[in-house]
């Protein structure tokens, strides 16, 4: 069943559409989201949450219609991990998750249990006497996490929740959402591609309030197949004009050559070859292959 | 106790402890019967500024959109166990203070005597009741109109305004016994003057409404 969402529109007073007629399912299972800075990727997770009721289309989660009168069982069924939260910073991590199991209406024994569990998954057992002010960035984003997971719902959505975190710790939080995400659905927004390739098979590409896509990741991959290229230049002033006609998604140097990686509709007028392309550099291609990009257009 | 963290961090036990400290070394009383008008408006301003974050905190600090999650009886709840702790250390506070005017403006008193302690006692307990109303209502005041505009500052400007109005000659003129003040606008002389009771039944059920209010707001702008 999963969430699903039709001809969705928000906008705010100040006239800004953030969500322009989207439309998307969701299925069972981790549920990848990318898009820019300011593409109505909060603003979707905070329709999704209940917290902001859209100017116009439906949202339902497994059948149910978002309304007023559904918005207590909706959210019975929500977790929810904001983008910025700051957490009682008086209170130990223990405290504060039980805290907020209290206020989840989760039976005592239940929350602590749970608590427990996810303490040790986070690797945060040893910190959970430390008060909140005294945690790193990335304890705090995994105290977070636990709280959105503590009453185990069926719908979690996630708001780049491994910003900040170390590559181990990374790992850790990725795999515990693949296990959660087992016969529930995950909506998992981040800006870290690598997160959402080691994590999902779906995924849904946002750009100024609408979907560019939504599908499998390989056909993601699929669509950039082709439009990538390795270049290699010792000139710099080769490489500037590279630069000035083509996405460069990355370069390095090798020895004493430049190595770049361009993307490109057809091939660059110089010696280059085909390459692989990456989820980065598939996001990169969708989101600037539009008819009269300036870019793709020098490049035939 | 984790909402006493919450609500009462060291830093607000601190000013508000340093407030009536200082209340009671500056405001100077003659006779022990003053103390009561001396405390009340003040404690007023405590009060609200104390309690104008109550809820609001939770939108400062973006908890408020799991906080929408969660059911709303448990919210509720949590609000006003919030709310009764610091009215209820604020009541300390008052009642430490009226300690501290005699301590420090040594006021004259009805003597050591039997009926005179009487007095004395008596004297505090009205003070006392007085200001639990008092407390209760600025409180609950100040949070309820935070959470309508969903900012702390709006809660303790709007508080403001209406003490300016209520805590002067104007206000007295105009209320008479139905003063939110009125237990300091009360006849000294006349101990047996228990007319300002009005003003604080009007405190109680402005009060009450307030507490029904305070579900539909926080639905309603969370």
């Amino acid at each position: 069943m999963g969430i699903k969402i039709e001809d969705l529109t928000v906008t705010f007073r100040n006239d800004v559409t953030a969500v322009n007629h989207a439309d998307l399912e969701i299925p069972k299972g981790i549920f990848g989201l990318l898009g820019e800075n300011g593409a109505g990727k909060t603003t979707l997770m905070r329709v999704l949450t209940t917290v902001l009721s859209p100017t116009s289309g439906t949202v339902t989660l497994d059948g149910m219609f978002y309304s007023e009168g559904n918005f207590e069982k909706i959210r019975r069924k929500i977790g929810y991990l904001p983008q910025e939260i700051d957490l009682y910073p008086s209170l130990s991590v223990q405290e504060c998750l039980e805290y907020m199991g209290d206020l989840s209406g989760i039976p005592r024994q239940t929350y602590k249990e749970r608590i427990n569990y996810y303490l040790e998954k986070t690797n945060l057992s040893e910190h959970r006497r430390k008060k909140m002010k005294q945690l790193s960035g990335g304890m705090k984003r995994r105290v977070g996490l636990i709280q959105a997971l503590l009453n185990e719902p069926e719908f979690l959505i996630v708001d780049e929740p491994t910003t900040g975190l170390d590559p181990e710790e990374r790992i850790r939080i990725r795999n515990l959402l693949v296990d959660f995400s087992e016969g529930r659905t995950v909506l998992f927004s981040t800006h870290v591609v690598e997160d959402l390739v080691a994590t999902c098979n779906q995924l849904a590409v946002m750009k100024n309030g609408k979907f560019l896509y939504s599908g499998n990741m390989k056909e993601l991959l699929e669509q950039a197949r082709g439009h990538i290229w390795i270049c290699k230049t010792k000139e710099e002033g080769t490489a500037r004009e590279l630069e000035k006609q083509y996405h460069v998604s990355s370069k390095q140097y090798v020895g004493d050559e430049l190595q770049m990686k361009l993307i490109s509709e057809t091939p660059p007028q110089m010696e280059c070859s085909s390459c692989e392309a990456t989820l980065e550099d598939a996001y990169i291609y969708l989101m600037n292959k539009e008819p009269h990009n300036a870019k793709y257009g020098a490049a035939h | 106790m984790r909402e006493m963290k919450i609500s009462l961090t060291f830093q607000k036990q601190a000013y508000a402890v340093f407030f009536a400290v200082i209340l009671s070394l500056v405001r100077g009383v003659t006779y022990s019967n003053e103390i009561g008008i001396a405390l009340e408006a003040p404690m007023a301003i405590l009060a609200f500024t104390f309690c104008a974050d109550t809820y609001v905190q939770e939108i400062a600090s973006k908890r408020s959109e799991i906080w929408r999650l969660c059911p709303m009886k448990k919210r509720m709840n949590s609000i006003y166990r919030r709310m009764v702790m610091q009215v209820m250390f604020l009541l300390a506070v008052a009642a430490a203070s009226y300690g501290l005017f005699f301590l420090f403006q040594n006021p004259s008193i009805y003597g050591m005597e039997q009926s005179g302690l009487k007095i004395e006692i008596c004297q505090f307990f009205v003070y006392f009741a007085a200001i639990a109303v008092t407390l209760g209502f600025w409180g609950l005041l100040s949070n309820l109109v935070s959470c309508l505009f969903r900012n702390m500052w709006a809660g303790i400007g709007g508080c403001m305004v209406l003490w300016l109005i209520t805590n002067s000659t104007i206000g007295d003129r105009i209320f008479g016994a139905w003063n939110l003040f009125s237990y300091s606008f009360r006849e000294l002389e006349d101990s047996s003057d228990f007319s300002w009771i009005y003003g604080k039944v009007v405190c109680i059920v402005i009060g009450i409404m307030a507490v029904a209010v305070l579900p539909k707001i926080i639905q309603k702008r969370g």
